[in-house]
């Protein structure tokens, strides 16, 4: 797996830090960074299918909302406990992955990318017309159980959420099935060709990937208490999710991360300056400028900086180290 | 009834082949999936409404600089953002996405989120069948099947045209026999633009103008490109018809709010039954 102790250490560091943010920083800064979080949630559920296999999907919200509408109405319509609902709206998310699956195994590509978008708009407008008694049609729902209260909390919640599927996730892409998720996005026929069974390959990406989106969704209508269709199933958040992955570093578990909390605090920085509806067109190009200057985004810049860095440590003590 | 649906379906039908007969253009000569055409359809209505109802001139002189205007957006996306990117479908798809976002936040910044109503192009309003039919939407229809009839002379019979089917076959095999591919590429955005700046005052007129128009005519042109296969013209114009009868049927027959449901359930059945379309060619 390639493991190192520094691995740990940084992950570690990184952990501790954030644990120990509340005591520092506002809580203003806190909500949003409880935001951060969630997104880069959803950025890196998308990763896995997107990022590693090449399968970008544009209608990530079509599993994100499949979890948080079950947990939802299964809490608020049913009175079914949290400790219940949540797991229920994680398997139904699961299910809803391997629908995601089945055009995954004819089609590559941008059609795939169609598909995913049909799948999103299908959603978008069937909850609000199938039993809207249920989920709430137009309106979405609100009043849903919160299982947090105040800032701390919710960040406390969040982090975890966040830490604990992040290292997940990364511990298993590097095993062989991360190594073999990335084969198949540079060629799934070779893949194919050494033996390896594609088909099984994608399945337990789809599944991982609904599990990750599954949890963040639930928890998060659980933090917002209320959700709307408009919102959820927006093009807008699928640039959100979308962008943070790829302007952090897709098929990277960091860079999602390192993504979000850049997308989250440009937009929240913004605006004290720009208060209208000027900050989203900034937003906007600054992320398709980043995007266009590094397809790769901020991990390989940084991981570029570095071995430069390196380089130039190594030349001016010649003999320390090569 | 019976009557009703047939001249509302053929009518929407045209604004819909019309709608998503740029799309499918960029789609087959290019092979990318240009994800800001619906900014085009925004970008057509807006400058519309901002020079025949805002400035008063004349409704041609509107349409004219709508066109020129998608032209020139179309020409500089291919020189700015699908050119540099070009090997890589997916990073086109990716940043043109992103550019349709910008495209959406510029307009809310200069007239608001609120959605505005165009005046009708042509006005006034016949009564055929016991059904009220705005002469806005029969120029529409109207105009689209010329543009098309004359986009499909114009790819069938020309020498551009002739080029521009070659690249989208083999751009290798079209660059070793004289044609530049980067040049047709170039003109087929321009064209792409061009079209989808003239569909979108028409879509505007038959519906309104709002910072986020743009969504609904992409689903659309996607289905018909999905449903009618890559590198046809013919198909585009049948899956329209299809595409927009169905949702006058389900408007009429079953629920108005269910009308995009039936779209999007055509894309994903077609596409996982018979990915190559209906009627593209065979390849993917």
């Amino acid at each position: 797996m390639g493991l190192r102790w520094y691995h740990f250490a940084l992950w570690g560091g990184f952990i501790l830090f954030m644990y120990l943010l509340p005591e520092f920083v506002s809580r203003g800064t806190l909500r949003t960074i409880i935001f951060a979080n969630f997104l880069a949630v959803f950025a890196i559920s998308w990763d896995v299918i997107s990022g590693r296999t090449g399968y970008v999907s544009f209608g990530h919200p079509f599993l994100i909302g499949i979890g948080a509408y079950t947990t939802a109405i299964l809490t608020k319509r049913f009175g079914v406990p949290v400790e219940l609902s949540i797991p229920l709206a994680v398997l139904a998310t699961m299910a809803g992955g391997l629908i995601v699956l089945i055009p995954a195994l004819r089609i590559r590509g941008s059609y795939f990318a169609l598909v995913t978008l049909a799948f999103m708009e299908l959603m978008y407008q069937l909850v609000q017309v199938i039993r809207p008694d249920l989920t709430g049609g137009t309106r979405g729902m609100s009043g849903i159980q919160t299982l947090t209260r105040g800032a701390e909390n919710g960040f406390y919640m969040s982090f975890t959420l966040l830490a604990v599927l992040s290292v997940g996730t990364w511990l298993l892409m590097r095993t062989q099935f991360g190594t073999a998720l990335s084969a198949i996005s540079m060629d799934e026929d070779s893949v194919a060709g050494s033996g390896l069974n594609t088909v099984k390959l994608k399945t337990a990406a789809f599944l991982v990937s609904a599990f990750v989106a599954g949890v963040g969704g639930a928890f998060y209508v659980h933090y917002l208490g209320s959700l709307a269709p408009r919102a959820l199933f927006d093009i807008n958040f699928v640039f959100t999710i979308i962008v943070a992955a790829l302007i952090g570093g897709a098929s990277t578990i960091v860079g999602p991360i390192i993504g979000a909390f850049f997308l989250t605090f440009l937009l929240e920085y913004l605006r004290p300056w720009l208060p209208g509806a000027e900050r989203y067109f900034i937003y906007g190009g600054v992320a398709l400028l980043l995007y266009m200057y590094q397809p790769k985004g901020f991990y390989a810049i940084i991981m570029a900086g570095w071995s430069r860095l390196r380089a130039r440590m190594a030349r001016r003590k010649p003999g320390a180290r090569a | 009834m019976l009557l009703q649906i047939l001249i509302q379906g053929t009518l929407l039908s045209g604004l819909y082949a019309l709608i998503a007969v740029g799309f499918t253009l960029i789609f087959s000569v290019g092979r990318v999936l240009n994800l800001a055409y619906g900014a085009y359809l925004m970008l057509g209505g807006y400058v519309f409404f901002f020079i025949s109802q805002q400035l008063g001139a004349p409704a041609v002189v509107g349409v004219l600089c709508a066109a020129v205007l998608g032209c020139a957006a179309g020409l500089l996306k291919y020189r700015l953002i699908a050119r540099p990117l070009g090997d890589n479908p997916v990073a086109v798809e990716i940043s043109t996405l992103i550019l349709a976002v910008v495209v959406q936040s510029g307009i809310v910044l200069i007239y608001g989120d609120s959605s505005k109503i165009l005046l009708p192009i042509v006005p006034g309003v016949i009564r055929v069948a016991g059904t009220s039919v705005t002469y806005n939407l029969v120029v529409a229809t109207l105009a689209s099947w010329a543009i098309l009839i004359a986009l499909y002379l114009f790819v069938q019979r020309t020498h551009i045209g002739r080029a521009m089917r070659a690249v989208s076959m083999d751009r290798k095999g079209a660059a070793i026999s004289g044609v530049d591919p980067d040049v047709i590429n170039m003109i087929t955005w321009g064209i792409s633009g061009l079209l989808g700046a003239v569909a979108g005052v028409f879509f505007a007129s038959y519906t309104q103008l709002s910072p986020s128009m743009w969504v609904g005519p992409l689903i659309i042109s996607v289905a018909v490109v999905i449903v009618g296969g890559i590198g046809s013209i013919i198909g585009t114009l049948i899956v329209a018809h299809i595409v927009g009868f169905m949702e006058v049927i389900v408007i009429a027959v079953i629920a108005p709010e269910l009308r995009g449901v039936f779209t999007m359930g055509l894309i994903i059945g077609v596409l996982i039954l018979r990915p190559r379309g209906l009627f593209g060619r065979e390849e993917l």
